[in-house]
């Protein structure tokens, strides 16, 4: 029987800075999930960019560019 | 996160649990505010359908305010399940947009409130999930109503953990066990560190 694997998707910008919390909630991260690493059932990945094509089915035009002006 | 969607929608993973930059509840059709930029939840909802066939999704909120942005986007659509836990009372007429004022009841409840806000949580989605059928299920898991952070519900770690239970039983029940964690608000790297790893533990731990 296959392995059912959990995946953990993660980018280290998310520890570098973080609109919400200006750098710091994850600061700790990924060194906190060493251990959980250690498991064949578990893989990291690391998040990739989407495009803006896929953000326009969901979003206007108008607040992908608000987006991309506002200081965050 | 939407990686981690299609992973999931294919069979590689069973599930998984997706780490931000920015928030995404609060990012609706046309407006952004409160810590988020874009609808991570809706775009990885939407990648599924345009490119894999995905139907109907289940969302369950527990950041501590309410998605209003996620809600925008879904508002006219009854093949997505929103339930979110914040500080309004509202169902739709179709019953696939419920909010469950869980403030005051928190509030009320002091040390209890991880069993009034876990027992609010299961009663307000389980039955509706079932009822729902969803292909996938989805978890907005914000931190923020934690004891000390700024959303503070005086939640312990313990309610969390009851929530993945929670929505890691449904999932295996309802649709193969296809979950996706997305982290939400909260603030604290204390709390982060502590409550994180041990949800990701929950996750890849539940096997049929």
């Amino acid at each position: 029987m296959a392995i059912r694997r959990t995946g953990i998707f993660y980018h280290p910008s998310f520890s570098r800075r973080s609109y919400l919390t200006v750098g710091r909630r994850l600061a700790e991260f990924p060194g906190a999930l060493k251990d959980l690493l250690t498991s064949p059932q578990v893989v990291l990945f690391e998040s990739p960019a989407v495009s803006d094509d896929l953000i326009l089915r969901v979003h206007t035009k108008e607040l992908i560019d608000g987006v991309a002006k506002d200081p965050l | 996160m939407v990686d981690a969607a299609e992973r999931i929608w294919l069979g590689e993973l069973v599930n998984a649990f997706a780490f931000i930059g920015a928030g995404g509840h609060h990012a609706g059709r046309d407006f952004f505010g409160g810590y988020c930029c874009f609808n991570d939840v809706a775009i990885a909802i939407e990648k599924l359908r345009g490119a894999h066939g995905l139907c109907r999704a289940a969302v369950l909120d527990t950041d501590a305010h309410h998605g209003d942005g996620t809600r925008d986007i879904y508002r006219s659509d009854p093949a997505v399940l929103h339930v979110c836990l914040c500080g309004t009372e509202y169902v739709s007429a179709d019953g696939t947009k419920v909010d469950v004022d869980i403030y005051d009841r928190c509030l009320e409840a002091g040390a209890r409130s991880d069993d009034v806000y876990l027992g609010a949580a299961t009663a307000a989605f389980a039955p509706r999930a079932r009822s729902f059928g969803p292909e996938l299920l989805v978890w907005y898991f914000g931190f923020d109503g934690h004891q000390g952070d700024y959303g503070d519900l005086g939640l312990t770690a313990a309610c969390y953990r009851g929530l993945a239970g929670l929505v890691l039983a449904l999932a295996e029940e309802l649709c193969a066990g296809r979950l996706l964690v997305v982290l939400g608000g909260g603030s604290r790297t204390d709390l982060a560190t502590s409550l994180i790893p041990p949800i990701i533990a929950r996750l890849a731990e539940v096997r049929g």
